[in-house]
């Protein structure tokens, strides 16, 4: 299939209007490569959604410190919880006879994510001109996004593993809870390599002042 | 090459700038005046001019009456004039307003009978002279009038709400207007002991909350009956200390570590402290964790609802205003002049701070600086509604101390009430208060609208205008190619 340049952006916004057409059409239909191409680029796009929301989003709703703002740490708090969400996933559903492939997940997660970009991206100048009670909508608008986000992961899910929908809620709350699991594991791992690498600097300092 | 060159030369301009910068902030480091300092917005500690000077220190041996011996409490009067009360060799002495000695109370007329204190800890005079002492071994709080006749005594209080073997050990004290006294005892975690005019107990008043620690909760669950009783007993936490207002409201200090070791009570015992400003008001944010949070001993009210709190571990001094903004700080736990060992009992005298100091047996005396009088000019005045007046003095504050947010939201509420609407939310956003900001916006936004609505309007039909042939001509040529087909 040609992607015309056109395609690439009406696919991901017929996707989350039509989430069932659109992700059965991701796994049996289109070209694999190209989808995995929108799909880094929206979560490319949701990077830069948000580090321009911790800088510029309107007084009344930033709460950011602007001297402690850090792009690459806004960078890693977005694109490790989606990894973190898509391998613990996959790990889940090899087990659980998921149909879905590491790919599939990954793409179907990252169009998860178009909604977050299409409602928070205006809505950082938006905020800009609002007064105090209208901050309401601003949270209002987010809290939709998320919940489209919700949706559309649930609907994705459930077309590229080919579960029932009880099925699907249960693997994403096991998945929430695989997730704690590898945080915890990571953070294990780097503080014992933390001591380990601290243990040879001693050593290393001991052998150079004796010796 | 050239290029490279531009670039290179950029950056070491901006070199350049960064180490001027840092050579201007290492000139403002050692200028003296560097213990001072304040909470940001943000909670970092952030450098502040300093709004008191210590000026002097009185000692006992200079008064020529022998050193002070464990002193625990002091008051003045409203014309200023101090009263010490040196515990340890059980005597009230009374200073004037330039700390020159008036008299020395060691003893009171009982029925005829020469009485003595022993080991008095609480000291508190009334408005018209009185005194009120917290007659601590005797287990008696003494009151005598002016002249140091004795008025009546408060012994050991006899009612259902106490236990019999209860001990009467008071330890602070104070009166209200109407003669009501309020007494602050050794092992009551019910709160204040109130007593009548006429010396007959009648409550407690603002028990402390219970705060119990989750861990030793589940031991307490795991443990019998015969392991708990011998464990300790969650208990609500005892007041440290405490002082009234003009309009009989008691600020009150405790222990309460993780809470709020601030209270204002009211009649009924409620707490009605205003915590708006950007931190609860409790002394020191940051601490290192040996240390440990403040640990407030003694409080004092001022006027235009300011209060200080002194805190005896690190030996600071915070001022807040009504509403629970930091104002300043200063001491410290040193040798220097305007530092302490021990600090027990902070007392304002007019704008001069005295801190007495217990293991020193020294009160030391401190004057405000140009900075804090424009703070204090500017809270006053904005408290007796002169917001102008209050405006011209946080500008001046915030003029000497940039690092004062709470400052430029004074300025900005001045803005506001000369409709200034743009430069009002300006100040409000740099002192981060939001709902100034939000208010000072709204009407910004509005007088924008309405200045260029007319634009505004036209603009809009337009772009209607536009969209709509466009549409038009689009289904027109649409209809047309088609035909053409057919």
């Amino acid at each position: 299939m040609q992607a015309s340049s056109r395609q690439l952006i009406q696919y991901p916004l017929h996707l989350i209007f039509h989430p069932f057409d659109g992700y059965w059409e991701l796994k049996y239909e289109r070209n694999q490569r190209t989808t995995l191409m929108i799909a880094l680029a929206i979560l490319g796009l949701l990077t830069v959604t948000t580090i321009l929301q911790a800088q510029y989003s309107g007084f009344l709703v930033n709460f950011n410190n602007p001297k402690r703002l850090n792009s690459l740490l806004e960078i890693v708090y977005v694109i490790v919880p989606v990894l973190f969400w898509c391998i613990a996933n996959w790990s889940l559903t090899t087990l659980m006879d998921g149909e879905g492939k590491f790919s599939e997940i990954f793409m179907s997660t990252c169009f998860a994510l178009v909604p977050l970009i299409l409602i928070q991206f205006p809505w950082i100048w938006l905020s800009l001109v609002i007064s105090g009670q209208e901050t309401a909508f601003y949270y209002f608008f987010n809290m939709a996004a998320t919940v489209w986000t919700v949706y559309l992961l649930f609907v994705g899910n459930m077309t590229v593993h080919q579960y029932t929908p009880a099925k699907t809620v249960l693997t994403m709350l096991l998945t929430l809870v695989a997730m704690a699991f590898m945080a915890f594991l990571c953070l294990l791992f780097f503080s014992l390599v933390q001591q380990i690498v601290s243990f040879a600097a001693t050593i290393y300092q001991e052998l150079v002042l004796r010796g | 090459m050239k290029n490279m060159w531009k670039k290179c030369g950029w950056l070491t301009m901006g070199l350049a700038c960064l180490l001027c910068l840092g050579n201007a902030a290492a000139t403002a480091f050692a200028d003296g005046q560097t213990d001072a300092y304040n909470y940001s917005y943000w909670g970092e500690a952030v450098r502040s001019p300093a709004a008191y000077e210590a000026t002097r220190i009185v000692t006992g041996t200079e008064l020529k009456i022998g050193t002070f011996k464990e002193p625990n409490d002091m008051h003045v009067t409203a014309d200023e004039r101090v009263y010490v009360l040196d515990s340890g060799n059980s005597r009230i002495v009374e200073l004037d307003r330039e700390l020159k000695l008036i008299r020395v109370i060691d003893s009171f007329d009982h029925d005829g009978k020469k009485d003595y204190f022993k080991n008095p800890q609480g000291l508190y005079v009334s408005v018209n002279g009185q005194l009120l002492v917290a007659d601590s071994d005797h287990q008696r709080v003494v009151h005598l009038d002016a002249q140091g006749q004795l008025i009546k005594i408060v012994d050991q209080p006899q009612s259902d709400l106490l236990k019999a073997d209860f001990q009467f050990k008071p330890l602070r004290v104070v009166m209200d207007k109407g003669e009501r006294i309020y007494v602050m005892a050794e092992g009551v975690f019910d709160g204040f002991m109130e007593f009548n005019s006429d010396g007959s107990f009648a409550s407690f008043i603002g028990a402390n909350r219970v705060s119990v620690d989750p861990v030793e909760y589940l031991w307490k669950r795991f443990a019998t009956r015969q392991q708990r009783s011998q464990m300790v007993m969650f208990t609500p936490t005892e007041f440290t200390n405490m002082d009234i207002d003009e309009e009989g409201f008691i600020y009150a200090t405790s222990g309460d570590l993780k809470g709020l070791p601030i209270k204002k009570l009211n009649a009924q015992g409620a707490d009605i402290l205003r915590r708006e400003g950007y931190y609860p008001p409790q002394g020191d944010l940051l601490y290192t964790n040996e240390k440990g949070p403040s640990r407030l001993v003694d409080v004092d009210v001022g006027d235009s609802d300011m209060y200080s709190v002194l805190d005896a571990k690190m030996g600071r001094v915070f001022t807040y205003n009504g509403d629970g903004y930091l104002l300043h700080m200063f001491g410290g736990i040193g040798n220097r002049l305007g530092q302490f060992n021990t600090p027990v009992s902070l007392e304002r005298a007019g704008d001069r701070m005295l801190v007495l100091d217990k293991a020193l047996g020294e009160i030391t005396v401190f004057q405000t600086t140009e900075y804090g009088r424009t703070l204090y000019e500017a809270v006053r005045s904005y408290f007796n509604g002169d917001e102008e007046g209050s405006a011209a003095s946080f500008a001046k504050a915030a003029d000497m101390n940039a690092n004062l947010e709470y400052a430029y939201a004074g300025i900005g509420k001045a803005l506001l009430r000369q409709k200034d609407y743009a430069q009002s939310a300006q100040y409000f956003k740099r002192s981060m208060e939001r709902e100034g900001y939000s208010k000072a916006f709204l009407l910004f936004r509005k007088e924008l609208l309405r200045e260029h609505f007319s634009w505004i309007m036209s603009g809009l039909f337009l772009i209607v205008a536009v969209l709509v042939t466009v549409s038009i001509v689009r289904r027109q040529r649409r209809g047309t190619t088609n035909a053409g087909i057919k």
